[in-house]
């Protein structure tokens, strides 16, 4: 009961932060709002049992993705915080598309019996925590992709240095 | 008792706040961090997938981890992409960045 409590709330604290993100003003407190509805998630990803994740979401998205976006935001200043609307005329086909996408998912979770298909002894589980598993799994059978991934962001390391690096105007 | 349905349904409405921010923010890092908002739907559905009925177990997390790495490589080349382009073109408006329609 307690869980079911504690989900509902970071569910509302996800959900009341995305709607508020992508509809305020201000870009900059979008930008917090966006840490608010991803520290949600964190939770509810503590709440399956996957600790080791929800330190990971911690680190990484709210670490370092909203601050660099918040860098970006002020770095971008003159255009960002002035009376210019931030939304465009789309807003109705655009919720229309999300609600549409939205029920779509939620039709086909209602309509699956998802009973039979669970297997009760996983399901009744208790969240334990499965970070040596991840640990062992990303060491053993996903060596390779692991070893790529290290590869795929060295290079949008220095993607990025030579996109921004060389700012002739800051130099003068 | 949380089942595989309220998170299921919890990321399709996070998704769909995703969608309706990347198709309405005028400013290009409203676009991305909508983006950010779609990946971490898709995060919740592999991990909550993963719990209630993986394969193996923690399968949806690793995958999750990758997703994450691809997510932050991506986020720090659009905002460089973003910064270049108000380097050059002093907006990041989406719908004033139309030097490439005809």
């Amino acid at each position: 009961m307690v869980e079911l409590i504690l989900f509902y709330a970071f569910a509302a604290v996800i959900l009341g932060s995305a709607v508020l993100m992508v509809t305020v003003k201000n870009i900059f407190h979008s930008a917090l709002y966006m840490a608010a509805s991803l520290f949600g998630v964190a939770a509810e990803f503590a709440m399956m049992g996957s600790f080791f994740l929800a330190g990971i979401q911690v680190l990484i998205y709210i670490g370092a993705i909203v601050v660099l976006t918040i860098f970006v935001i002020n770095l971008t200043k003159q255009i960002s915080g002035g009376p210019i609307p931030q939304t465009n005329e789309q807003a109705v086909p655009a919720a229309i598309t999300g609600l549409l996408a939205a029920s779509l998912i939620i039709l086909a979770v209602i309509k699956t019996d998802w009973f039979t298909r669970i297997a009760q002894s996983v399901a009744q589980s208790e969240a334990t925590d499965n970070t040596a598993i991840i640990g062992q799994q990303l060491l053993t059978n996903f060596v390779i992709p692991f070893e790529v991934i290290s590869v795929v962001l060295l290079a949008a390391l220095i993607g990025a240095i030579a996109i921004i690096g060389k700012d002739k105007e800051a130099a003068k | 008792m949380i089942t595989l349905g309220h998170y299921v349904v919890l990321s399709a409405l996070l998704f769909a706040v995703g969608i309706f921010g990347v198709l309405t923010r005028r400013n290009a890092i409203g676009v991305l961090m909508s983006l950010e908002l779609i990946f971490n739907a898709v995060n919740i559905n592999m991990v909550a997938f993963s719990r209630f009925l993986g394969p193996e177990p923690a399968l949806g997390e690793i995958f999750t981890i990758f997703i994450i790495a691809v997510a932050a490589a991506e986020s720090i080349l659009g905002l460089a992409i973003i910064l270049a382009i108000y380097r050059s073109r002093r907006t990041i408006n989406a719908d004033e960045l139309n030097l490439m329609k005809w």
